[in-house]
Protein backbone atom coordinates (compact mmCIF):
# COMPACT_ATOMS: atom_id res chain seq x y z
CA UNK A 1 0.00 0.00 0.00
CA UNK A 2 2.99 2.38 -1.10
CA UNK A 3 1.26 5.92 -2.04
CA UNK A 4 3.66 7.16 -4.46
CA UNK A 5 3.42 10.94 -5.34
CA UNK A 6 1.15 12.11 -2.04
CA UNK A 7 2.42 14.21 0.43
CA UNK A 8 2.94 12.55 3.66
CA UNK A 9 1.18 14.39 6.49
CA UNK A 10 3.02 12.87 9.79
CA UNK A 11 2.34 14.34 12.99
CA UNK A 12 5.33 15.54 15.11
CA UNK A 13 5.35 15.29 18.62
CA UNK A 14 5.09 19.19 19.57
CA UNK A 15 2.26 19.39 17.30
CA UNK A 16 0.61 16.26 18.79
CA UNK A 17 1.21 17.81 22.21
CA UNK A 18 -0.06 20.99 20.92
CA UNK A 19 -3.58 19.59 19.06
CA UNK A 20 -3.73 17.62 22.63
CA UNK A 21 -4.37 20.96 24.68
CA UNK A 22 -7.07 22.70 22.38
CA UNK A 23 -9.05 19.56 22.54
CA UNK A 24 -8.60 19.69 26.11
CA UNK A 25 -9.77 22.86 26.27
CA UNK A 26 -12.97 22.25 24.39
CA UNK A 27 -12.97 18.58 26.31
CA UNK A 28 -13.34 21.06 29.27
CA UNK A 29 -16.09 23.59 28.24
CA UNK A 30 -18.40 21.20 26.88
CA UNK A 31 -17.91 19.05 29.84
CA UNK A 32 -16.87 15.88 27.72
CA UNK A 33 -14.76 14.13 30.61
CA UNK A 34 -11.23 13.80 28.44
CA UNK A 35 -7.77 14.99 30.96
CA UNK A 36 -3.98 14.94 29.85
CA UNK A 37 -2.22 12.30 31.99
CA UNK A 38 1.39 12.39 32.26
CA UNK A 39 3.63 9.58 32.73
CA UNK A 40 5.88 10.17 36.03
CA UNK A 41 9.37 9.10 35.35
CA UNK A 42 8.94 10.52 31.43
CA UNK A 43 8.35 13.72 29.95
CA UNK A 44 5.50 11.89 28.00
CA UNK A 45 1.85 12.60 28.05
CA UNK A 46 -1.30 11.28 26.63
CA UNK A 47 -5.25 12.21 26.59
CA UNK A 48 -7.61 9.82 28.97
CA UNK A 49 -11.27 9.87 28.93
CA UNK A 50 -13.49 7.15 31.14
CA UNK A 51 -16.90 6.36 30.62
CA UNK A 52 -19.92 3.40 30.60
CA UNK A 53 -21.76 1.96 28.01
CA UNK A 54 -24.57 0.04 28.94
CA UNK A 55 -25.03 -3.19 26.66
CA UNK A 56 -27.97 -5.36 25.91
CA UNK A 57 -27.87 -8.89 26.52
CA UNK A 58 -31.03 -9.73 24.81
CA UNK A 59 -31.42 -9.06 21.52
CA UNK A 60 -35.38 -8.32 20.53
CA UNK A 61 -36.66 -10.98 17.96
CA UNK A 62 -37.35 -8.43 15.16
CA UNK A 63 -33.60 -7.41 15.31
CA UNK A 64 -32.57 -11.12 15.35
CA UNK A 65 -34.16 -11.69 11.78
CA UNK A 66 -32.78 -8.56 10.25
CA UNK A 67 -28.99 -8.55 11.63
CA UNK A 68 -26.97 -11.14 9.81
CA UNK A 69 -24.76 -11.97 12.29
CA UNK A 70 -26.65 -13.24 15.54
CA UNK A 71 -23.76 -13.03 17.80
CA UNK A 72 -23.79 -9.26 17.32
CA UNK A 73 -24.57 -7.00 20.42
CA UNK A 74 -26.16 -4.33 20.61
CA UNK A 75 -24.43 -1.24 22.24
CA UNK A 76 -26.14 1.43 23.54
CA UNK A 77 -24.52 4.70 23.06
CA UNK A 78 -25.00 6.97 26.57
CA UNK A 79 -24.59 10.08 25.53
CA UNK A 80 -23.89 11.60 29.22
CA UNK A 81 -22.00 9.42 31.56
CA UNK A 82 -23.87 7.69 34.13
CA UNK A 83 -22.96 8.52 37.68
CA UNK A 84 -22.76 5.60 40.27
CA UNK A 85 -26.49 5.38 41.51
CA UNK A 86 -27.33 5.74 37.42
CA UNK A 87 -25.02 2.55 36.80
CA UNK A 88 -26.86 0.64 39.98
CA UNK A 89 -30.17 1.55 38.49
CA UNK A 90 -29.63 -0.58 35.21
CA UNK A 91 -31.67 -3.60 34.81
CA UNK A 92 -30.73 -6.86 34.63
CA UNK A 93 -30.67 -8.13 31.15
CA UNK A 94 -28.39 -5.08 30.50
CA UNK A 95 -24.58 -4.77 31.58
CA UNK A 96 -22.62 -1.91 31.89
CA UNK A 97 -19.19 -1.55 30.50
CA UNK A 98 -16.59 0.77 31.88
CA UNK A 99 -14.16 1.58 28.77
CA UNK A 100 -11.09 4.04 29.10
CA UNK A 101 -9.41 5.15 26.44
CA UNK A 102 -6.04 6.55 26.04
CA UNK A 103 -4.41 8.80 23.28
CA UNK A 104 -0.86 8.47 23.13
CA UNK A 105 1.35 9.14 20.06
CA UNK A 106 3.61 6.96 18.74
CA UNK A 107 7.14 7.93 17.38
CA UNK A 108 8.09 4.72 15.03
CA UNK A 109 4.61 5.76 12.70
CA UNK A 110 4.45 9.82 13.90
CA UNK A 111 1.02 9.30 14.71
CA UNK A 112 -1.42 9.16 17.43
CA UNK A 113 -2.47 5.58 18.55
CA UNK A 114 -5.84 4.83 20.43
CA UNK A 115 -5.27 2.48 23.08
CA UNK A 116 -8.54 1.39 25.41
CA UNK A 117 -9.74 -1.67 27.72
CA UNK A 118 -13.21 -2.63 29.02
CA UNK A 119 -14.81 -4.27 31.98
CA UNK A 120 -17.71 -5.43 33.31
CA UNK A 121 -18.27 -3.27 36.79
CA UNK A 122 -17.41 -6.82 38.41
CA UNK A 123 -13.66 -6.55 37.50
CA UNK A 124 -14.06 -8.82 34.85
CA UNK A 125 -12.43 -7.50 31.61
CA UNK A 126 -13.58 -7.95 27.61
CA UNK A 127 -11.89 -10.75 25.91
CA UNK A 128 -10.54 -10.04 22.73
CA UNK A 129 -13.43 -11.53 21.22
CA UNK A 130 -15.79 -9.97 22.75
CA UNK A 131 -14.03 -6.66 21.54
CA UNK A 132 -14.36 -7.36 18.26
CA UNK A 133 -17.99 -9.07 18.39
CA UNK A 134 -18.54 -5.13 20.03
CA UNK A 135 -17.30 -3.23 16.80
CA UNK A 136 -19.94 -1.18 15.25
CA UNK A 137 -22.20 -2.97 12.55
CA UNK A 138 -20.46 -1.00 9.99
CA UNK A 139 -17.31 -1.31 10.55
CA UNK A 140 -17.37 -5.45 10.78
CA UNK A 141 -16.86 -6.03 7.28
CA UNK A 142 -13.48 -3.90 7.20
CA UNK A 143 -12.53 -5.99 10.91
CA UNK A 144 -13.13 -9.08 9.39
CA UNK A 145 -10.90 -8.70 6.38
CA UNK A 146 -8.17 -8.88 8.94
CA UNK A 147 -8.87 -8.38 12.66
CA UNK A 148 -5.16 -9.30 13.28
CA UNK A 149 -4.15 -6.03 11.85
CA UNK A 150 -6.96 -3.82 13.30
CA UNK A 151 -7.51 -4.62 16.84
CA UNK A 152 -5.22 -6.68 19.22
CA UNK A 153 -4.15 -6.60 23.00
CA UNK A 154 -0.47 -4.96 23.41
CA UNK A 155 1.23 -3.12 26.52
CA UNK A 156 0.30 -0.18 27.03
CA UNK A 157 3.96 1.60 26.14
CA UNK A 158 3.40 4.18 29.55
CA UNK A 159 1.44 2.20 31.94
CA UNK A 160 3.04 -1.30 30.79
CA UNK A 161 -0.50 -2.78 31.34
CA UNK A 162 -2.39 -4.88 29.03
CA UNK A 163 -4.80 -2.74 26.53
CA UNK A 164 -6.74 -3.35 23.35
CA UNK A 165 -4.99 -0.91 20.44
CA UNK A 166 -6.16 0.54 17.29
CA UNK A 167 -3.18 -0.34 15.01
CA UNK A 168 -1.74 2.51 13.39
CA UNK A 169 -0.02 1.50 10.55
CA UNK A 170 -2.59 2.78 7.84
CA UNK A 171 -3.65 6.38 9.34
CA UNK A 172 -1.22 7.77 7.49
CA UNK A 173 -2.81 7.01 4.62
CA UNK A 174 -6.51 7.93 5.43
CA UNK A 175 -5.46 11.08 7.24
CA UNK A 176 -3.21 12.25 4.27
CA UNK A 177 -5.82 12.09 1.50
CA UNK A 178 -8.22 14.37 3.81
CA UNK A 179 -5.61 16.75 5.08
CA UNK A 180 -4.51 17.50 1.68
CA UNK A 181 -8.13 18.83 0.98
CA UNK A 182 -7.93 20.49 3.89
CA UNK A 183 -4.71 22.17 3.53
CA UNK A 184 -5.71 23.28 -0.11
CA UNK A 185 -8.89 25.13 1.53
CA UNK A 186 -6.41 26.59 4.10
CA UNK A 187 -8.73 25.50 6.88
CA UNK A 188 -7.17 25.13 10.25
CA UNK A 189 -7.43 21.31 10.97
CA UNK A 190 -7.26 19.98 14.67
CA UNK A 191 -5.53 16.26 13.66
CA UNK A 192 -6.41 14.71 16.83
CA UNK A 193 -10.18 15.93 16.32
CA UNK A 194 -10.05 15.01 12.97
CA UNK A 195 -8.06 11.99 13.32
CA UNK A 196 -10.63 10.29 16.87
CA UNK A 197 -13.38 11.56 14.71
CA UNK A 198 -12.93 8.66 12.32
CA UNK A 199 -11.47 5.97 14.49
CA UNK A 200 -13.01 6.37 17.55
CA UNK A 201 -16.53 5.19 16.58
CA UNK A 202 -15.57 1.83 15.42
CA UNK A 203 -14.65 1.07 19.57
CA UNK A 204 -17.33 2.94 20.74
CA UNK A 205 -15.96 6.56 21.40
CA UNK A 206 -17.74 9.38 19.83
CA UNK A 207 -16.98 13.35 19.40
CA UNK A 208 -19.65 15.64 20.09
CA UNK A 209 -20.27 17.56 17.20
CA UNK A 210 -19.25 20.66 19.00
CA UNK A 211 -15.29 19.67 18.43
CA UNK A 212 -16.22 20.29 14.60
CA UNK A 213 -16.39 24.20 15.75
CA UNK A 214 -12.94 24.69 16.97
CA UNK A 215 -10.12 26.71 14.98
CA UNK A 216 -9.68 30.27 13.34
CA UNK A 217 -13.46 30.87 10.87
CA UNK A 218 -13.16 29.65 7.36
CA UNK A 219 -11.99 32.03 4.69
CA UNK A 220 -14.96 32.73 2.53
CA UNK A 221 -14.65 34.01 -0.97
CA UNK B 1 25.49 -9.52 5.82
CA UNK B 2 27.64 -12.51 4.34
CA UNK B 3 30.55 -11.64 7.04
CA UNK B 4 27.97 -11.62 9.80
CA UNK B 5 26.20 -14.89 8.66
CA UNK B 6 28.58 -16.68 11.60
CA UNK B 7 26.89 -13.73 14.20
CA UNK B 8 23.84 -14.41 12.87
CA UNK B 9 23.85 -18.17 13.32
CA UNK B 10 24.92 -17.90 17.06
CA UNK B 11 22.10 -15.37 17.98
CA UNK B 12 19.63 -17.68 15.82
CA UNK B 13 20.88 -21.01 17.72
CA UNK B 14 20.98 -19.53 21.45
CA UNK B 15 19.39 -21.41 23.77
CA UNK B 16 19.00 -21.62 27.22
CA UNK B 17 18.50 -24.83 29.37
CA UNK B 18 15.04 -24.77 31.57
CA UNK B 19 13.73 -26.61 34.27
CA UNK B 20 9.42 -26.09 34.29
CA UNK B 21 7.96 -26.75 37.61
CA UNK B 22 4.12 -26.87 38.15
CA UNK B 23 2.71 -24.55 40.99
CA UNK B 24 1.94 -26.05 43.97
CA UNK B 25 -1.43 -24.94 44.43
CA UNK B 26 -1.99 -26.73 41.30
CA UNK B 27 -4.85 -29.35 41.89
CA UNK B 28 -3.41 -32.82 40.57
CA UNK B 29 -4.42 -36.70 39.84
CA UNK B 30 -0.55 -38.14 40.17
CA UNK B 31 2.52 -35.79 41.29
CA UNK B 32 4.19 -33.73 38.64
CA UNK B 33 7.89 -34.15 37.38
CA UNK B 34 9.14 -31.08 36.32
CA UNK B 35 10.55 -30.98 32.33
CA UNK B 36 13.16 -29.62 31.03
CA UNK B 37 13.53 -28.25 27.91
CA UNK B 38 16.32 -25.62 25.73
CA UNK B 39 14.52 -22.54 25.14
CA UNK B 40 15.63 -20.22 22.24
CA UNK B 41 16.28 -17.37 22.87
CA UNK B 42 14.84 -15.37 19.95
CA UNK B 43 11.47 -17.17 20.32
CA UNK B 44 8.57 -16.55 22.38
CA UNK B 45 7.58 -18.83 25.19
CA UNK B 46 4.01 -19.76 24.43
CA UNK B 47 4.66 -20.27 20.84
CA UNK B 48 7.58 -23.47 22.31
CA UNK B 49 6.17 -24.69 25.18
CA UNK B 50 3.28 -26.86 23.92
CA UNK B 51 5.50 -30.02 24.88
CA UNK B 52 5.30 -28.43 28.56
CA UNK B 53 1.70 -27.92 28.90
CA UNK B 54 0.58 -31.57 27.83
CA UNK B 55 2.98 -32.85 30.09
CA UNK B 56 1.49 -31.27 33.12
CA UNK B 57 -2.07 -31.72 31.48
CA UNK B 58 -1.53 -35.34 31.62
CA UNK B 59 -1.76 -35.28 35.88
CA UNK B 60 -4.47 -32.92 35.90
CA UNK B 61 -8.19 -32.75 35.42
CA UNK B 62 -9.73 -31.10 32.14
CA UNK B 63 -12.00 -28.87 34.76
CA UNK B 64 -8.87 -27.21 36.42
CA UNK B 65 -6.82 -26.05 33.20
CA UNK B 66 -7.25 -22.72 31.69
CA UNK B 67 -4.83 -20.48 29.91
CA UNK B 68 -1.44 -21.65 30.88
CA UNK B 69 1.20 -18.48 32.37
CA UNK B 70 4.78 -18.53 33.09
CA UNK B 71 5.79 -17.07 36.12
CA UNK B 72 9.59 -16.69 37.98
CA UNK B 73 9.98 -16.04 41.57
CA UNK B 74 6.83 -14.68 42.02
CA UNK B 75 6.85 -12.41 38.91
CA UNK B 76 4.37 -13.00 36.15
CA UNK B 77 6.73 -13.63 32.48
CA UNK B 78 5.50 -11.44 29.44
CA UNK B 79 5.08 -14.10 26.70
CA UNK B 80 5.02 -11.09 24.27
CA UNK B 81 9.00 -10.71 25.30
CA UNK B 82 11.66 -12.39 23.61
CA UNK B 83 13.04 -15.02 25.32
CA UNK B 84 16.27 -14.55 25.69
CA UNK B 85 15.08 -11.02 26.43
CA UNK B 86 12.94 -12.31 30.36
CA UNK B 87 16.03 -14.31 30.79
CA UNK B 88 18.59 -11.25 31.05
CA UNK B 89 16.22 -9.17 32.78
CA UNK B 90 14.87 -12.01 35.47
CA UNK B 91 17.88 -14.69 35.97
CA UNK B 92 20.45 -13.56 34.62
CA UNK B 93 23.09 -13.36 37.46
CA UNK B 94 21.08 -17.18 39.24
CA UNK B 95 22.57 -20.20 38.11
CA UNK B 96 20.87 -22.72 34.70
CA UNK B 97 19.03 -24.40 34.39
CA UNK B 98 16.49 -21.41 34.52
CA UNK B 99 13.69 -22.34 37.00
CA UNK B 100 10.47 -21.56 35.31
CA UNK B 101 7.26 -21.82 37.30
CA UNK B 102 3.87 -23.48 35.50
CA UNK B 103 0.23 -21.61 36.12
CA UNK B 104 -3.01 -22.74 34.79
CA UNK B 105 -5.40 -21.55 36.90
CA UNK B 106 -5.80 -17.22 38.11
CA UNK B 107 -4.54 -16.01 34.95
CA UNK B 108 -2.79 -12.89 36.07
CA UNK B 109 -5.32 -10.20 33.89
CA UNK B 110 -3.22 -7.04 34.80
CA UNK B 111 0.06 -8.34 33.92
CA UNK B 112 -0.25 -10.55 31.31
CA UNK B 113 -1.17 -10.39 27.27
CA UNK B 114 -3.91 -13.18 26.80
CA UNK B 115 -2.76 -15.90 24.33
CA UNK B 116 -5.32 -18.01 23.40
CA UNK B 117 -3.51 -19.26 19.99
CA UNK B 118 -0.47 -19.10 17.77
CA UNK B 119 -2.46 -16.13 16.14
CA UNK B 120 -2.25 -13.84 18.60
CA UNK B 121 1.81 -14.72 18.80
CA UNK B 122 2.08 -14.45 14.84
CA UNK B 123 -0.10 -10.85 14.88
CA UNK B 124 2.33 -9.62 17.50
CA UNK B 125 5.71 -10.80 15.97
CA UNK B 126 4.24 -8.99 12.66
CA UNK B 127 3.26 -5.96 14.58
CA UNK B 128 6.91 -5.40 15.67
CA UNK B 129 8.85 -6.06 12.03
CA UNK B 130 6.28 -3.59 10.96
CA UNK B 131 6.90 -1.06 13.98
CA UNK B 132 10.61 -1.87 12.95
CA UNK B 133 10.27 -1.42 9.26
CA UNK B 134 8.45 2.17 9.50
CA UNK B 135 11.66 3.38 11.39
CA UNK B 136 14.34 1.86 9.24
CA UNK B 137 12.25 2.19 5.56
CA UNK B 138 9.66 4.24 6.10
CA UNK B 139 7.75 0.70 6.02
CA UNK B 140 8.38 0.41 2.11
CA UNK B 141 10.21 -2.53 2.51
CA UNK B 142 7.59 -4.87 4.42
CA UNK B 143 4.61 -3.38 2.63
CA UNK B 144 6.01 -4.05 -1.07
CA UNK B 145 5.99 -7.51 0.84
CA UNK B 146 3.44 -10.41 -0.38
CA UNK B 147 1.52 -12.28 2.28
CA UNK B 148 3.23 -14.99 1.41
CA UNK B 149 6.69 -13.34 2.41
CA UNK B 150 5.13 -12.17 5.55
CA UNK B 151 3.97 -16.06 6.16
CA UNK B 152 7.21 -17.05 5.69
CA UNK B 153 8.97 -15.07 7.96
CA UNK B 154 6.97 -16.07 10.27
CA UNK B 155 7.01 -19.95 10.16
CA UNK B 156 10.57 -19.29 9.84
CA UNK B 157 10.60 -18.10 13.74
CA UNK B 158 7.78 -20.83 14.52
CA UNK B 159 9.64 -23.64 12.87
CA UNK B 160 13.29 -22.88 14.19
CA UNK B 161 14.16 -22.84 9.76
CA UNK B 162 17.31 -20.29 9.78
CA UNK B 163 17.43 -20.00 6.21
CA UNK B 164 13.92 -19.49 5.40
CA UNK B 165 13.41 -16.80 7.97
CA UNK B 166 16.27 -14.82 6.70
CA UNK B 167 15.71 -15.11 3.05
CA UNK B 168 13.06 -12.68 3.81
CA UNK B 169 14.57 -10.96 6.56
CA UNK B 170 17.43 -10.11 4.50
CA UNK B 171 15.18 -7.77 2.71
CA UNK B 172 14.25 -5.95 5.48
CA UNK B 173 18.29 -5.79 7.25
CA UNK B 174 19.20 -3.54 3.96
CA UNK B 175 19.40 -0.27 1.94
CA UNK B 176 19.66 1.38 -0.80
CA UNK B 177 23.62 1.44 -2.12
CA UNK B 178 23.14 5.62 -2.30
CA UNK B 179 21.58 5.72 1.20
CA UNK B 180 24.47 5.48 3.87
CA UNK B 181 22.54 3.42 6.02
CA UNK B 182 18.47 3.17 7.40
CA UNK B 183 16.37 6.10 7.94
CA UNK B 184 16.40 5.40 12.11
CA UNK B 185 17.86 2.04 13.50
CA UNK B 186 15.41 0.37 15.73
CA UNK B 187 16.37 -0.51 19.21
CA UNK B 188 14.38 -0.89 22.40
CA UNK B 189 15.70 -0.55 25.77
CA UNK B 190 14.47 -2.63 28.83
CA UNK B 191 15.06 -2.14 32.78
Amino acid sequence: CSMAGEEDFFLEEKRFKQYCEEFIKHSQQIGDGWEWRTSKDLGDGYLSKTHFQVRNRNIPPDLKEKSDNNEQMLFTRVEESLDDSQVAGVCATEEVIRYEYHVLYSSSYQVPVLYFRACFLDGRPLTLDEIWKSVHACYQARLLEGPWDTITQQEHPLLGQPFFVLHPCRTNEFMSSILAGSRKQNRHTNYIILWLSIVGPVVGLNLPLSYAKLGPERNTN
Amino acid sequence: MTDDKDVLRDVWFGRIPTCFTLYQDEITEREAEPYYLLLPRISYLTLVTDKVKKHFQKVMRQEEVSEIWFEYEGTPLKWHYPIGLLFDLHASNTALPWSITVHFKNFPEKDLLHCHSKDVIEAHFMACIKEADALKHKSQVINEMQKKDHKQLWMGLQNDKFEQFWAINRKLMEYPPEDSGFRYIPFRIYQ
